[in-house]
């Protein structure tokens, strides 16, 4: 069950069509943009699982832009850049930029459902060592708050003793004076 | 996975102590194949008897070093646990200060901070970004901030100030983050004046503390745990002979001084404990 949603960002109208409906044959929540610029408004309102993107597109933002504009956004979310087999040096330089991957036209589709289950993958574990680490924070918070309560109280009855300790070894005070003054220091704690 | 026989166990936790004073029982058979698993390929060792040999024979002693550093990785944040940076912020620091800035006759105000299990060095530079924050101006005080630790790759680390963003991303604020670090590559890191404030060196804590000089303050958190009960007393004692005597240790919130270290009285501040000399 593929439950990611993705963003296509794609200015050619018939590579979009293919992407969204190969993606959603698949069991994805697709939303496709025309553009950079509308792919980071839509970026803007919703959360997005994954990214995918021309590195060339019309108008302000190209590729590089929206990888830029969808990390800050949140660091979660995985960016797959789209390119020319020409230009793989630029794939490269979005993947230094925090691009998750790269892929060439045309589109291999198997290769991207790979790289999307990976993408799920990897998610996933993210996810269970963030619950693990919080159900350990949990656990060690309640544990070190009874540890310093007994620290506390075990600190106090070392104290007590040493008091006690001090007076029935007075050797100025008669035994039964020592005797009567540690039993008032034992009442009155 | 090169598997570890239940023959090798005591042999080579046995090794690890010698070298590290970190204690493994059997039981942590599982930890000292993933941790030690890679050297032993590295180095074309059949066995961890064959690893421990040749650790044993290399006069370089740089095996030893690639064992202590895969043992004694441990994860550390920035501000680990808020509690003690609320102490030292809120109840050390502030006391500290008042109490060595009577004395007149110093012209500048000496504070001293070892933290003796620095790790990666997240916790000392946490201290340092703490300072600037709660003294501005840092000219009035002479300020010595030590991490120690057994791992070479940890001190090397730290040193370069360098943290990849998941090591950066928990515990520091995105204010703090970008006030006291730069982007530089794939990492961030500490600023100039943060760094110059630190230092670093490699020290076992077994070893006599001689030489160390006095602490104002000594965090030795989360790593006591990994020594025998014997030398957990040892440590302690070390460190009350090495602290000033009114000043204040921190352990790690999961840990407890009792009949450990008699010398040291635990007190409670908010939600935290520090211990201070009888």
């Amino acid at each position: 069950m593929n439950t990611m949603t993705i963003l296509v960002a794609d200015d050619d109208p018939v590579i979009r069509n293919l992407f969204e409906r190969r993606l959603k044959n698949a069991g994805y929540e697709v939303t496709v943009a025309v553009d950079g610029t509308e792919a980071a408004r839509l970026l803007d309102a919703t959360i997005f699982d994954v990214v995918i993107t021309d590195l060339v597109m019309p108008g302000q933002i190209g590729g590089i832009e929206l990888l830029k504009i969808a990390k800050e956004k949140s660091v979660d979310i995985d960016v797959i850049v789209i390119t020319a087999h020409s230009s793989v040096d630029t794939a490269v330089d979005a993947m230094k930029k925090g691009a998750v991957d790269y892929l060439e036209k045309p589109i291999n589709f198997d290769e991207l459902f790979l790289r999307l289950d990976k993408i799920a993958e990897v998610k996933a574990m993210l996810k269970n060592a963030g619950d693990l680490r919080e159900a350990m924070n949990v656990t060690e918070l309640s544990a070190s708050q009874t540890i310093q309560d007994l620290e506390i109280v075990n600190g106090n009855q070392r104290n007590l003793l040493d008091r006690l300790d001090a007076i029935l070894s007075d050797p100025r005070a008669a035994e039964h004076k020592r005797i009567e003054q540690a039993l008032r220091l034992l009442a009155t704690r | 996975m090169l598997k570890i026989l239940s023959e090798e166990i005591k042999l080579v936790t046995k090794y690890i102590y010698d070298i590290s004073g970190i204690y493994l029982d059997e039981s942590k058979k599982y930890l000292l194949e993933t941790r030690l698993n890679a050297i032993a390929d590295e180095h074309g060792c059949v066995s961890y008897q064959d690893l421990y040999k040749k650790s044993k024979a290399d006069a370089t002693k740089a095996i030893e070093r690639k064992i202590i550093d895969a043992i004694s990785t441990n994860e550390t944040l920035f501000f680990r646990d808020t509690g003690p940076f609320q102490l030292l912020q809120h109840k050390i620091f502030p006391e500290l200060i008042d109490a060595r800035a009577s004395k007149a006759s110093a012209l500048k105000t000496n504070l001293k901070v070892w933290s003796a299990a620095s790790s990666t060095g997240q916790e000392l530079y946490s201290v340092a970004i703490l300072l600037q924050e709660l003294l501005g101006d840092l000219s009035k005080y002479s300020i010595k901030l030590l991490g120690t630790d057994i791992s070479d790759a940890a001190i090397a680390q730290a040193s370069s100030g360098k943290f990849n963003k998941f090591e950066i991303e928990r515990g520091l604020s995105r204010d703090k983050l970008t006030k006291y670090f730069t982007p530089s590559g794939q990492t961030w890191k500490i600023n100039d004046l943060t760094r110059s404030m630190v230092k670093f060196q490699k020290f076992n804590l077994m070893q006599p503390f001689t030489g160390l000089g006095k602490f104002d303050v000594v965090l030795c958190r989360n790593v006591a745990i990994y020594f025998t009960l014997e030398d957990r007393k040892k440590l302690f004692n070390k460190i009350a002979d090495i602290l000033e005597p009114d000043g204040y240790l921190l352990i790690g919130s999961t840990e407890s001084l009792t009949g450990i270290c008699p010398r040291f009285i635990p007190k409670r501040h908010l939600r935290s404990i520090f211990y201070q000399l009888h």
